[in-house]
């Protein structure tokens, strides 16, 4: 055996390499602080292997992209986890990298002579980052558009070069396929080689200067990297690791609907590490908005650049340089405070339940008419708003135009636009994950309310603004005065604008509204509703 | 090699072709807020065929016709209007555009896009030069 290594080594070195990488000498008092460089190497291996493993399935295009991770998080054997890890794995490689920051600048392990190894290490927190900003675009829903949309008007206001950078960002007049291209290929193939060169000079530079040790150098005989330091660095992953694989069980934040450009209700934010960010372009309004978009932070990273330059302490000691690490530690807390700040101005909770177009929708989707042809044993497979990859006017013809769906069907699913309307914001809310309601009574009250009301009375989130708000409109009329208002309107109002319903719906049709209204149930909508309230 | 890279990655211009397109019918105006259009037309994307959608505000502006563009001039988020306020509120960073489309308050630097429109007489449509 000592002979088949004796030949290796004689062949490759490794021995060497192995003394070179082992037996490291470290200064005495090297402990726990300094494992936070091994953390972030550990983090940016789980990103490459769990990366790697997502680009088996993900498919960059605007057709496909959505889908895909919907079938890596669904489908895919452990991909909920694999997505989970990812996703839960750039945040940890965040907080890994900023509190490798704040240790070497209290340690003062940037001075002399190594600058430029701080300098390095700046650079690759910009790639980390750069890796957050292309990684946040790939799923393509709702977030990860509207993010990006501002990100590149962002980059415009950078002097001289904006308009170019956003073009060059963009791929083309607008965002879409080609901007997904673009950043799928630079998170993938650009980021990765440039990330792994700057660790290898960053590894060298540290193994060229050693590490810096405690901030007083205390006496003692240097200890050997392995197995001392080896351990702790080890310990530390395990149990960052471990951390992680809990959160990654819950799996990566929910799929929000697929991107759409025209939506007004959604209310982006960016990834949390941006917030700080989000928040301080809200001070600075109008031609200011260079300021808080490019001055600051600008100013923020040249100061940290020049940080070995501007401390001119004589030693490490934390009271010589106590008004360098004083305007760190404010800036530190600055960047804390704009964080929270921007994670409190959270929008209404999205998620909830369905509002009345869509679960009126919803009942038009399980009824007869689609029934026909969809069902388990149909033509074509039941439906499955998940499984809808056609674009949304290809719906609206299928819905509302019968020759389209079959010819010689003379029955279309959508008796009239209102719902067409109803069914294709049931399926764009069911394709975000919400399985179809189950048809009730309320549901049937709910397509009836869509067709006849909706228009012209907002109930929750939805509705036109031309009549009054029925939302609690139980707290004011009670089921015979809601009859009547709607039977005979203009009883009630003489120089009102609503006409009557005698004529349009059954009796039965009319109790069942007015009781539905009368008894708060449409309430529960205005509580499920999402966005669009503030 | 660079100039390779610099030739393939960074895209050229094309000017758009400005054009008027049926937006709305006159007759869909609500007479208590602006009416939300959205105008679709077919647009390439690179290899890929699709379907672009902007979205408009129509608005009467006494006898006349107003259409503001609904991307916010601060970083490019869908403003929307609030039919309780009376204004207009972009969700990112807290822009408040009057009916107007003038600048209320927050960190937009300009008023919304106005767009030209005219009533074509033949179809009672709102037509937006995009």
């Amino acid at each position: 055996m000592r002979a088949l290594f004796d030949w290796l080594d004689h062949r490759t070195g490794f021995r060497t390499l192995r003394h070179h990488l082992f037996d490291e000498p470290l200064p005495p008092g090297t402990a726990w602080a300094f494992t936070l460089g091994s953390l972030l190497l550990f983090g940016l291996t789980l990103q490459v292997v769990t990366g790697t493993l997502l680009a088996l399935f993900y498919a960059p295009t605007p057709d496909h992209a959505w889908d895909s991770v919907r079938y890596i998080t669904t489908t895919v054997r452990g991909g909920h986890f694999l997505r989970g890890l990812h996703h839960w794995g750039a945040s940890l490689v965040v907080v890994t990298a900023v509190l490798h920051l704040i240790r070497v600048v209290f340690f003062g392990s940037y001075r002399a002579p190594r600058e430029l190894n701080w300098i390095v290490g700046l650079v690759l927190l910009h790639v980390i980052l750069a890796f957050g900003l292309t990684g946040y675009l790939l799923p393509w829903d709702q977030r990860a558009y509207w993010a990006t949309v501002v990100t590149i008007n962002l980059s415009k206001l950078t002097p001289v070069v904006g308009e170019f950078l956003a073009d060059l960002l963009r791929g083309g007049p607008d965002i879409g396929a080609l901007t997904l291209t673009r950043w799928y290929a630079v998170h993938v193939l650009v980021l990765p080689p440039l990330l792994f060169g700057l660790i290898g000079l960053h590894l060298y530079l540290m193994r060229r200067h050693g590490i810096s040790g405690p901030i007083r150098p205390r006496d003692g005989v240097p200890e050997t990297f392995f197995p001392y330091q080896a351990a702790r660095d080890l310990t530390t992953a395990v149990v960052v690791g471990v951390l992680l694989a809990a959160l990654a069980w819950q799996g990566a934040p929910a799929l929000e609907p697929p991107a759409d450009p025209t939506s007004s209700d959604y209310v982006p934010r960016p990834e949390w590490y941006f917030l700080g960010l989000f928040q301080l372009l809200k001070y600075f309004p109008g031609r200011w908005e260079i300021v808080g978009a490019i001055v600051i932070p600008g100013a923020v990273m040249t100061l940290l650049a020049l940080l070995p330059w501007i401390d001119r302490a004589r030693s490490r000691g934390l009271r010589e340089r106590r008004w360098l690490l004083t305007a760190f530690a404010a800036g530190i807390a600055g960047v804390a405070t704009l964080t929270m700040l921007g994670a409190r101005d959270r929008p209404a909770a999205s998620g909830g339940g369905w509002n009345v177009r869509e679960q009126a929708g919803a009942v038009l989707l399980r009824g007869d008419t689609c029934a026909t042809c969809h069902r388990a044993d149909g033509v074509v497979p039941a439906i499955d708003p998940a499984r809808v990859s056609r674009p949304r006017d290809w719906v609206a013809a299928h819905l509302i135009d019968p020759e389209m769906i079959a010819p010689g069907l003379r029955a279309a699913p959508a008796s009239d636009q209102h719902d067409m309307e109803a069914m294709l914001a049931a399926l764009a809310w069911g394709r975000a994950g919400d399985p179809l309601p189950a048809v009730d009574a309320d549901g049937q009250v709910a397509v009836l309310f869509n067709r006849h009301c909706l228009r012209c009375h907002v109930v929750g989130p939805v509705g036109g603004t031309e009549g009054p708000k029925l939302s609690d409109v139980g707290a004011r009329l009670d089921e015979t005065a809601l009859i009547r208002q709607i039977t005979t309107p203009r009883e009630v109002k003489s120089d009102g604008e609503m006409p009557s319903f005698a004529d349009k719906l059954s009796a039965t049709e009319i109790a069942a509204l007015a009781h539905w209204l009368a008894s708060g149930r449409s309430t529960a909508f205005a509580a499920a509703g999402r966005g669009g309230s503030e | 090699m660079a100039g390779l890279a610099a030739a393939v990655a960074v895209p050229r211009r094309r000017e758009t072709l400005r054009r008027w397109r049926p937006a709305a019918s006159m007759f869909d105006l609500p007479p208590t807020g602006p009416f939300v259009a959205t105008l679709t037309e077919r647009h390439a994307d690179g290899w890929y065929e699709t379907r672009k959608q902007t979205v408009v505000f129509l608005d009467k502006d006494g006898d006349e016709y107003r259409a503001l563009s609904a991307t916010c001039t601060h970083l490019g988020c869908r403003v929307a209007w609030q039919p309780a306020d009376g204004h207009y509120k972009c969700p990112c960073h807290g822009g408040v555009f009057g009916r107007n489309g003038e600048v209320l308050s927050g960190p937009p630097p300009r008023p919304l896009v106005r767009l030209p429109v005219r009533l074509n007489p033949d179809t009672a449509a709102l037509e937006v030069e995009l």
